[in-house]
């Protein structure tokens, strides 16, 4: 940690073996006015990090809802809809290369299948649609585990706040939306915070899947640093430390900021 | 309502209870119609791996979504043996295995110091802060700065190195998992345990340990997963293919053989299935270590 630090104000060419000469914030400044492919990777990872919560967390909301429902089997529902955030990334990414396989994958398949034909495409090879795609591919992955931990807290709700608000007249609709979602909430602002987090970092399922391409279109922070570090001839460890500290501190202030506005809302709720 | 009303008024009419649990039980099966798309969702892309790792690639290639029939269950003996899967999963299994060994034992240990302030040391609190804030940092902070120490200590490009690297990124919530269940344990028990002349060791292995298994056995599912998946440090820390753990492994073949597909299916497979297995056995102690590591995410 305090290492990377030291090395971003640094250029290390390893070539040199390890050679350290001192440029002070010329990388910063570098990265954060003449580097297009940071600022392409940042916006890639924040729309990641944003749209994937969306998602995430209000499906895997509404899954626990209807397993708190007692919906029938609910146990063997469970068990399927964890499964996914056991697999490995790589085991995930070819899967999913197969998914949206252009001649023969589900996806397209589906849609030629119900008269869509048209829109079927190689979804990994577009720019636009490239990630959007990998946002699905980790929504699967991670809904279920979401689910299972909002159920937890689902069922933590004491019963009696939910019988006294039936011999109101609350329906199951406004006992959700009055009662469960707020008492819940604590759990909800984590785990997207969490999901956030996760998003900012991603890496394995990129390198797997597409390496960052078509043209940078799902190139993350966290791809760019290790191609900065280990593939590309610069051969510099500075540069990348760099952009791992400016990444850090913007994840870091992000979450902050969340975690903040998000449960001063929960203290008005109650 | 109506139903409410009329028992309040004391009148001998349907229950109220029957009546809203008739209604109730059409709607839970309403309800499987969203759940049960979801679940198609969810388990077709795993499910339909599983079906092609038992049949060859040619089968595939004529027809992708066809029944395994015949079931070609040698394709496993065939990847084991011929594809080099014997060493990788070898490999993993042996970084995972030993990374949990040390990380439980060091994380129990240096858990159950934090957790009894008998145990005085220098800088107890800032280094328990240090550890606690440590769990926070982002992999890719610490990624440039271990792989410079491991070229340094000549650790770069080995199992013992990956397993170091493992072991320290860890170590912090193992730490802080079972420092808090320690805690909640009476130190009433080690007192009793002391009379009996044990001393601080026998005491903390045979008394403490033990009553920690439920605690102890939430991290190592938590650190196996973790361990048996991982892959941004096994990418940038391996390069030679003999040392290769099986994600690592998987990313090479599949641009190396993307056109056998038979094969990779049944090599994602072997990659996956110990996880399985065991999740299928113990999936309450799964659910439970996965969402302990909730808060590392």
């Amino acid at each position: 940690m305090l290492v990377t630090f030291y090395n971003s104000f640094h250029t290390l060419r390893m070539d040199l073996g390890m050679l350290t000469e001192y440029v002070g914030l010329e990388h910063f400044r570098e990265i954060l006015t003449t580097d297009d492919v940071f600022w392409k990777a940042a916006r890639n990872s924040l729309v990641w990090g944003v749209v994937a919560p969306l998602i995430d967390i209000p499906l895997a909301l509404a899954l626990a809802l209807t397993l708190y429902a007692r919906v029938p089997f609910a146990r063997v529902f469970r068990t399927v809809w964890f499964t996914p955030v056991l697999m490995s990334y790589p085991v995930v990414g070819v899967i999913w290369l197969w998914v949206y396989n252009y001649d023969w994958g589900i996806a397209n398949l589906a849609l030629r299948s119900v008269g869509l034909g048209a829109y079927a495409q190689a979804w990994l090879a577009n720019p636009a649609t490239a990630l959007p795609a990998l946002i699905l591919v980790t929504t699967w992955m991670f809904a279920g585990f979401n689910m299972v931990v909002l159920l937890a807290a689902l069922h933590a709700i004491p019963a009696e706040y939910l019988e006294a608000a039936t011999v109101d007249g609350a329906g199951a609709w406004r006992r959700t939306l009055h009662i469960m979602i707020p008492l819940a909430w604590p759990t909800i602002v984590n785990l997207a915070i969490l999901d956030f987090i996760g998003k900012m970092k991603q890496f394995a399922l990129v390198w797997v899947m597409t390496r960052g391409g078509p043209m940078w279109g799902t190139e993350t922070v966290a791809t760019y640093v290790v191609k900065r570090a280990f593939e590309w001839k610069t051969l510099d460890l500075g540069y990348p430390s760099a952009i791992a500290v400016i990444w850090f501190v913007i994840i870091f202030g992000l979450t902050l900021l969340l975690t903040r506005t998000l449960q001063r809302r929960q203290s008005l709720e109650f | 309502m109506v139903n409410n009303s009329e028992a309040r008024l004391g009148r001998r009419g349907p229950s109220p209870a029957t009546a809203c649990s008739a209604h109730y039980r059409v709607g839970r099966w309403l309800l499987l119609l969203p759940v049960l798309a979801y679940t198609v969702f969810s388990a077709w892309p795993y499910v339909w791996t599983a079906i092609m790792s038992l049949r060859t690639t040619d089968e595939i290639y004529r027809s992708h979504y066809a029944l395994p029939i015949p079931a070609h269950w040698s394709k496993y003996a065939a990847a084991w043996n011929q594809f080099g899967y014997d060493v990788y999963f070898r490999n993993s299994a042996l970084v995972s295995v030993a990374s949990v060994l040390i990380v439980t034992v060091i994380g129990a240990m240096a858990g159950f110091a934090f957790a009894r302030r008998r145990y005085r040391f220098p800088l107890r609190e800032p280094l328990f802060l240090l550890i606690f804030l440590s769990i926070m940092f982002p992999p890719q902070i610490m990624l440039l700065s271990l792989f410079q120490i491991l070229v340094q200590y000549r650790l770069f490009n080995s199992l013992t190195g990956l397993t170091l690297v493992y072991v320290v990124t860890e170590l912090p919530l193992t730490i802080y998992l079972l420092r808090a269940f320690f805690a909640q344990i009476p130190s009433e028990l080690e007192e009793a345990a002391r009379i009996d002349g044990c001393s601080d060791w026998a005491m903390f292995w045979r008394v403490m340990f033990p009553m920690a298994l439920p605690a102890v056995a939430t991290t190592v599912i938590l650190n196996f997963i973790y361990f048996w998946n991982e892959f941004l440090y096994a990418v940038v820390f391996i390069t030679q293919q003999k040392i290769r753990t099986l994600p690592l492994a998987i990313q090479f073949l599949v641009s190396d053989q993307y056109q056998d597909i038979g094969m990779l299916a049944t090599g994602l497979m072997i990659a996956t299935l110990p996880v399985l297995v065991l999740y299928l056995f113990l999936s309450e102690w799964f659910v439970k270590g996965m969402t302990a590591g909730a808060i590392k995410g």
